[in-house]
């Protein structure tokens, strides 16, 4: 991996969608990016969706070009694996200070085979498949993982030497420290995504108590064709479910987890999933319980229809509890709102709450750029200029800034780097550390001082 | 790229895995744990699969074994090639072991 420079134009926090889109917005005008990611690989949350909704496109179809794209473009540096520590405002840019976490392995002479990985002798439960899959203590992230270089989680190694002996590259460096870096960045975009509410937020749910209440991203997983299962199945015996039960607004709407507002995208992704259960497994019955249908967006109310005329079902309902019985089948007692409120209790082999967006990443301590009561970045001008915050030369792209779907998050992200792009040239920033330009697609644009 | 050494065997050198042993102060008391319980698992359930293709539940029974746990743990083997899909039985899976 290249050193970190000492000056950049900007810097962008988080590599999923919304982050890479800033950043090749701003590469493509000629501007140096560095493109920070916490995790060992870029791709964000999209990278490992199943299907992106209204349309059934493969989802890493779709993100995997766009992270090729960024690591391979020469204004674009990518810096995974590494930490924002402390971003200060200096004269017009800022100063950044950042962690690089150590590898343990000099990634340059890392070769992706993932020999190491195969020798590791200990399993840990996978973040990318939210545990219902297992990795080892040296593993390479995933299959489309970019950098495809292996990572050593020191936290779960058994100090057995092994992938050390079997690297037929010995790219190992067990002597490596996390290491501190500061560098001069011109302007910087917050685009760090999202986490879903966290599964014990309603007790009265079970989920993180009973192993067949999932979340709607371990669905996504368990549904992908890379997925921990290889097929969907109940993780707390491998069944084949045979009814399967949708609960929104599980992580939204609701003041009593301090969640009041819609996330936007539960109603689809919940359409999506069971839409597709129906496709993957044949007579099962899959119903969604839900207070709104909110299918807001383009062709969305259209694919709603048509998963219903494909056999999903639609219950108008608040569940109020979720309880295990014998043989760790699922029962929802529901409130059946078009039926009088009458109140019925239904059995399920599994069950997914439809959670909520919550921020990713809070810049408290780190970026002095004000948090909204929701605990999203405060965009104090959303209507005009809906990627500023507050703190000038600060933008914010994708759901750092509001629960919002993949296509408003690119949109958006696009619009954070338009600002990004004019706050540089009214400030004149010169980054001065511009290598030679590849080509003239990726030239620095011209100011207009007529001295040629 | 750094210095190579014979085949199978490491750089006794500073890279050494020994640096990163000593530096952690070797594996806590509650990795050491997981980790001899997970080998203990693996064992059950290798030996449970040596009579044939079986089920989760089925492996759970045979083993006396937490069915979550033991969900985990094939899918675990299954992921790095020890465990296959063999058929299905009354709305389960049946796993076996991978020959050769």
């Amino acid at each position: 991996m290249a050193k970190i420079r000492e000056r950049y134009d900007a810097m962008v926090i988080g590599g999923g969608i919304a982050g890479m889109q800033a950043a090749l917005d701003l590469g493509e005008q000629g501007f140096d990016v560095l493109l920070v990611e916490k995790d060992p690989s870029i791709g964000g949350v999209m990278v490992g969706l199943n299907k992106v909704f209204p349309t059934l496109d493969c989802s890493s179809c779709i993100c995997t070009p766009r992270m090729a794209e960024a690591s391979h473009h020469p204004r674009i540096q990518l810096q995974t694996y590494t930490e924002v520590q402390r971003v200060e405002k200096n004269g017009s840019g800022f100063t950044a200070r950042l962690r690089k976490k150590p590898r343990y392995l000099n990634d340059d002479d890392c070769v992706g085979c993932d020999l190491c990985e195969l020798a590791c002798p200990i399993d840990v439960p996978h973040e990318f498949d939210y545990g219902l899959g297992a990795r080892r203590a040296v593993y390479i992230p995933h299959g489309n993982a970019i950098p495809q270089k292996a990572v050593l989680d020191v936290e779960n190694c058994v100090f057995c030497g092994k992938c050390e002996k079997v690297c037929p590259t010995h790219c190992f460096d067990f002597t490596q420290e996390a290491e501190e870096v500061t560098t001069q960045v011109g302007t910087v975009i917050i685009a760090s995504g999202l986490q879903i509410t966290p599964m014990a937020a309603k007790k009265e749910y079970g989920g993180e108590r009973f192993p067949n209440v999932m979340s709607p991203l371990a669905m996504e997983r368990a549904q992908s064709s890379n997925g921990p299962y290889g097929r969907v199945l109940r993780p707390s015996d491998g069944k084949i479910p045979r009814s399967i039960a949708y609960v929104q607004c599980a992580g939204s709407r609701d003041r009593s987890i301090g969640i009041p507002y819609c996330s936007r995208v539960c109603c689809m992704y919940a359409i999506k999933q069971a839409l597709l259960l129906t496709h993957y497994i044949h007579g099962l019955d899959v119903t969604l319980y839900y207070m709104d249908i909110r299918a807001f967006g383009k062709g969305y109310e259209q694919f709603y229809r048509r998963a219903v005329r494909e056999g999903v079902k639609v219950v108008k309902g608040k569940v109020a509890k979720i309880t295990e019985v014998d043989n760790r089948d699922v029962v929802l007692r529901v409130e059946l709102l078009d039926e009088d409120g009458r109140v019925e209790e239904r059995r399920y082999d599994l069950v997914v709450l439809s959670q909520g967006l919550v921020p990713g990443w809070h810049v408290g301590g780190v970026i002095d750029a004000a948090e909204a009561d929701d605990g999203f970045l405060l965009t104090p001008e959303p209507k005009v200029s809906p990627s500023r915050t507050t703190l000038e030369g600060v933008f914010v792209g994708g759901v750092a800034g509001g629960p919002k779907d993949i296509p408003d998050a690119i949109v958006e992200a696009g619009e954070a780097a338009m600002e990004a792009a004019n706050y540089l040239r009214l400030t004149n920033w010169q980054s001065h550390s511009a290598g030679p330009v590849a080509s003239s697609e990726h030239a620095r644009p011209t100011v207009g001082c007529e001295v040629c | 790229m750094s210095e190579k050494p014979e085949a199978g065997k490491t750089v006794k050198d500073k890279r050494s895995i020994a640096v990163l042993r000593e530096r952690h102060g070797g594996m806590s008391p509650e990795l050491k744990e997981r980790f001899k319980e997970q080998q203990r698992i693996r064992k059950l359930l290798r030996e449970a699969l040596k009579s044939g293709p079986k089920t989760v539940p089925e492996l759970a029974a045979a083993c006396k074994l937490d069915p979550p746990v033991t969900m985990w743990n094939v899918m675990a083997m299954r992921r790095y090639g020890e465990v296959v899909e063999s058929s299905e039985r009354n709305d389960y899976v049946l796993y076996a072991l991978k020959e050769g």
